[in-house]
């Protein structure tokens, strides 16, 4: 089995695209909709991270759905590549134009189109973001639980199959996508389920398309599942004198049941990178941070309970406060992670890696990881959604220094085939793009051919987002 | 693809061609293959209404080498291959309406390995969901879903299957991490790694669950598994009417009482278990409700819900966290199915399916009964009312040509019913061959993606032709 080179298109090369017609036909049909000026060209690409952006040719502004229907069609007519954009937080290059073509950016149907409260649902448009709809949420007593961190649309969210912290309560977006309504190549708009809890009713079209990176269709509309906002919400924090203690201490509390609703680790780098930008004082060991949801009784017992689990691996200090401005300083060192690490070498450019394992090789993997950067002399301090098994390097790497550069790409390299030789994937929640196509093979081998087969029955032109993924 | 024009014609499958296959399989197993006359009738579909259409031969597999030989053979030959589990689907799945292969799965019914501490468990498809749960006792997990039937877990999986614990734990497509699967070209593919969680490309392990068959053949599952609760309570309660007992349920989910299963039965159910169990239930609504965690934590739970059920008009609430004492309040739901046969012994038991978002689901019950009772129609209703899920049993002559004409009028409006209120025709069955007239109806030209990624995998259509869609 041979690994994919990075940069290899192969399968993208045969389609013919055809962008100059496509441009014209757009200009002429969106007017004022339409920009091909530099500077918004070059906010529409993949400027997050260390992909080189690879600009479209021009930038539609969608306001509806019959928009992008109209652009799909255009572009399906003259065979021009299509990248839906959403608030530009992806990671791995999703964003980028490799083949050129056309952005649609769908920021302005940002519309939450209705709350069933009484069903738990809502259907919002694909531009909505994760914190707008939990303020509009919030009169109704029932929230949005996926937060991956960044304000992300919920469009972008269902493209990358995206989690974050409390998916080891909630779920994915795959666990909280009930239906999708999406412009397919063609043009043609589908509903891919109704708005029952569950469906027999054939082939799960809505998680073929959730993690699809804008490479099956363009999504025009989500439903999504919510929760009762919890009568009692607790925090707490932990050390533990090695990582194999705190991950011991994870397995041992989701295996009794415990519903936990976060649990974080920071290793030690990350701790001591947390202290100097957050002047906290914790103890520089690796660290759990937790939050338990439910009635202001089981929080408390299930509190207790981790109490003693921790106990029992070592673990000291366990400290834990259901009132909101104890948790949120708690908290707080989780939430400033990125500014941490950045504050550790501002003149760096950060990558974060996004590999996930089953929980019993977390230690081992996190534990052989940081001895890898030890030895090639990198800085990476680690975060970890824990109860999934799911961890992020945060490198800090000097885009001037080709040296670096180069030591940093063996690591990702090595990183990548560490989780996969432990029966993981080298992505847990970033998704594919262009940074991760290289892995897939090796994470799931001929499989990838059906996922090709599935790319070219449904989109036979190859203009939705070619280039990601495959 | 047209949507209404049937992918499926006799004319794909040549006779002779399927005789010549037959005649190779039986050269390549020997006493591994058979066409007797009984052993075909066994392995058609005898639970329902629907007529059995034989296979022209059996298949009993042992490895997945041999299920990959006959596919290679069937590939050959164009002949049809049907996966056989233990027989318990409902909607026609396992009939041969175009002649073939049934592929008898129940050898292949090894536990292959327990991941303790990653809650996981790797099985061979023709594993019973108790033969799991009988193995698994001493680890102190189990696997949740619980659709009634000791089906297998490959047919479970290949129906989406759930049951009445899917409020709390989901369904096949919440519970199953990866799989291996036979394609239909003989290929052995692995969906996805053994991560909780993963971003990497399209979900083809969700594409597989749920496909009854027609894009592969499943060799291994991977599925999710929980620890077994400390205590588990048990309640039940009656109440004036349908629409105070769905609100009931509704009030549990938002208050976020995780409440484990919450079953609903209508007065003439409750009536049908008085007649057969001897009990004296008040002929009114019924709620059984299922509680897990800790002691104290059942202990609040349950007094939880029985003052949301006193608001709510619910009386004589009983429940207890004693064994015995909780399968005797459940009995009622546990005598459910032979307590409808019993109200007429001669008659045929036919499930309907339905399921519609919950603040439709008493709608849909009380609009339901009125039919019933205006077309003089025997159907006693339980419902999974956490999931918006309910199954009306029932009760038909099959000598009967007038009420067989009831019943197929019947079932179309019930179908049709639910989908206006934004629901499915299949909850939890599946769509074999039952339900394919109403797939166009809920779904619109999604189902013509469905179509073209049958032919992606499928192009010349072996794999259980005639089921899912028309």
């Amino acid at each position: 089995m041979t690994i994919l080179d990075i940069n290899n298109n192969s399968f993208y090369n045969k389609f013919d695209y055809n962008i100059e017609k496509a441009v014209e036909a757009l200009k002429k049909e969106f007017g004022q909709q339409f920009s091909i000026s530099k500077s918004v060209r070059e906010q529409h690409t993949s400027t997050t991270t260390v992909h080189t952006p690879e600009l479209p040719d021009g930038v539609v502004f969608a306001y509806s759905k019959e928009d992008v229907q109209k652009t799909v069609k255009i572009c399906h007519e003259h065979g021009c590549p299509i990248i839906p954009f959403g608030a530009g937080s992806s990671l791995e290059g999703h964003l980028n134009a490799n083949f050129g073509g056309i952005s649609i950016d769908m920021n302005n149907l940002n519309n939450i189109i209705e709350v069933h409260p009484e069903d738990s649902t809502v259907v919002v448009q694909p531009g909505v973001t994760r914190e707008q709809l939990n303020t509009y949420l919030r009169d109704t007593g029932l929230f949005f639980p996926i937060d991956p961190g960044a304000n992300a649309s919920i469009g972008g969210m269902t493209s990358t199959r995206a989690s974050g912290t409390n998916a080891v309560r909630y779920g994915t977006m795959k666990d909280n996508v009930l239906s999708l309504e999406v412009v397919m190549p063609n043009g043609e708009i589908i509903k891919t389920a109704s708005r029952a809890r569950k469906s027999s009713a054939g082939y799960d079209l809505t998680r073929l398309i959730v993690g699809s990176e804008g490479t099956l269709g363009v999504i025009t509309e989500i439903t999504l599942k919510l929760y009762g906002i919890p009568e009692e919400i607790g925090a707490g924090r932990c050390t533990f004198p090695s990582v194999k203690d705190a991950t011991d201490a994870v397995i041992m509390t989701i295996q009794a049941g415990i519903p936990v609703a976060r649990i974080e680790l920071l290793d030690i780098a990350q701790v001591k990178a947390v202290n100097n930008y957050s002047k906290l004082s914790l103890p520089e060991s690796p660290l759990l941070l937790l939050e338990f949801h439910g009635s202001k009784s089981s929080v408390k017992e299930q509190s207790e309970l981790f109490n003693e689990i921790s106990k029992d691996f070592g673990g000291n200090n366990f400290e834990w406060n259901a009132n909101i401005e104890e948790r949120n300083k708690l908290w707080k060192a989780r939430h400033d992670v990125y500014y941490a690490v950045k504050a550790c070498r501002p003149e760096a450019d950060y990558i974060a890696t996004d590999v996930c394992v089953p929980i019993s090789r977390l230690s081992e993997c996190i534990t052989e990881t940081i001895e890898d950067m030890e030895q090639n002399k990198l800085f990476g301090p680690i975060v970890g959604h824990v109860g999934d098994g799911n961890f992020h390097v945060q490198l800090l790497i000097d885009p001037k220094d080709q040296n670096e550069i180069d030591v940093a790409n063996g690591f990702l390299e090595r990183l990548a085939h560490r989780a996969i030789s432990m029966d993981g994937t080298c992505t847990g929640e970033h998704g594919v793009g262009q940074g991760k196509k290289q892995y897939l093979l090796e994470e799931l081998g001929s499989a990838v051919n059906f996922m090709k087969l599935i790319k070219e029955e449904l989109d036979p032109k190859g203009i939705m987002n070619p280039g990601k993924i495959l | 693809m047209d949507g209404n024009t049937s992918i499926w014609s006799s004319d794909n499958y040549d006779p002779v061609s399927i005789k010549l296959c037959v005649k190779k399989l039986k050269e390549e197993f020997g006493q591994q293959f058979s066409d007797s006359q009984s052993i075909l009738e066994q392995h058609t579909h005898t639970m329902t209404i629907h007529e059995s259409e034989l296979p022209n031969g059996v298949v009993f597999v042992e490895t997945k080498e041999d299920v990959q030989k006959v596919v290679n053979i069937c590939k050959e030959y164009k002949c049809p291959i049907i996966p056989f589990g233990v027989g318990s689907s409902f909607e026609g799945h396992l009939n041969a309406p175009f002649g073939g292969i049934s592929i008898d799965m129940n050898n292949m019914n090894k536990i292959l390995k327990v991941y303790q501490d990653d809650l996981l468990v790797v099985v061979q498809p023709g594993v019973t969901r108790e033969q799991l749960n009988t193995y698994l006792r001493d680890t102190g997990l189990f696997f949740p879903i619980d659709p009634g039937a000791n089906a297998s877990i490959g047919g479970m999986t290949a129906t989406r299957a759930s049951g009445t614990n899917a409020v709390r734990y989901g369904t096949m497509k919440d519970n199953v991490i990866a799989l291996e699967v036979v394609t239909p070209d003989g290929q052995i593919i692995k969906t996805a790694n053994k991560a909780r969680k993963s971003s990497a490309g399209y979900d083809l392990t969700r594409l597989m669950v749920g496909s009854e068959g027609t894009l592969g053949i499943t060799t291994e599952i991977t599925l999710k598994l929980y620890g077994i609760p400390e205590v588990i309570a048990g309640g039940r309660v009656s109440f004036p009417t349908v629409k105070n007992a769905t609100d009931a349920v509704i009030m549990t989910i938002q208050a976020g009482i995780p409440v484990a299963r919450i079953e609903f039965m209508d007065t003439a159910q409750v009536k049908a278990v008085n007649n057969y169990s001897k009990t004296n239930l008040p002929e009114a609504p019924l709620l059984l409700v299922e509680f897990h965690g800790s002691q104290s934590s059942v202990d609040e739970q349950s007094e939880l819900f029985g003052e949301i059920s006193s608001d709510f008009g619910g009386k004589d609430f009983e429940w207890t966290s004693n064994n015995e004492d909780r399968n005797k309040l459940w009995k009622a739901r546990h005598d459910a199915y032979w307590s409808c046969r019993a109200v007429r012994p001669e008659a045929e038991l036919y499930s309907t399916d339905v399921c519609v978002p919950i603040s439709k689901l008493s709608d849909c019950i009380t609009e339901t009964i009125e039919d019933m009772e205006q077309n003089e129609l025997i159907g006693p209703i339980v419902s999974h009312a956490g999931d918006g899920n309910f199954h009306v049993a029932l009760l038909i002559d099959k000598n009967n040509k007038t009420e067989l004409d009831k019943l197929d009028e019947f079932l179309v409006r019930i179908s049709e019913r639910a989908i206006r209120m934004g629901g499915t025709c299949t909850g939890e069955h599946g769509v074999g061959q039952g339900k394919r007239k109403y797939m166009l109806k809920e779904l619109g030209n999604a189902v013509n993606v469905m179509k073209s990624v049958k032919e992606a995998f499928d192009p010349h259509k072996i794999m259980n032709p005639g089921k899912l869609f028309l």
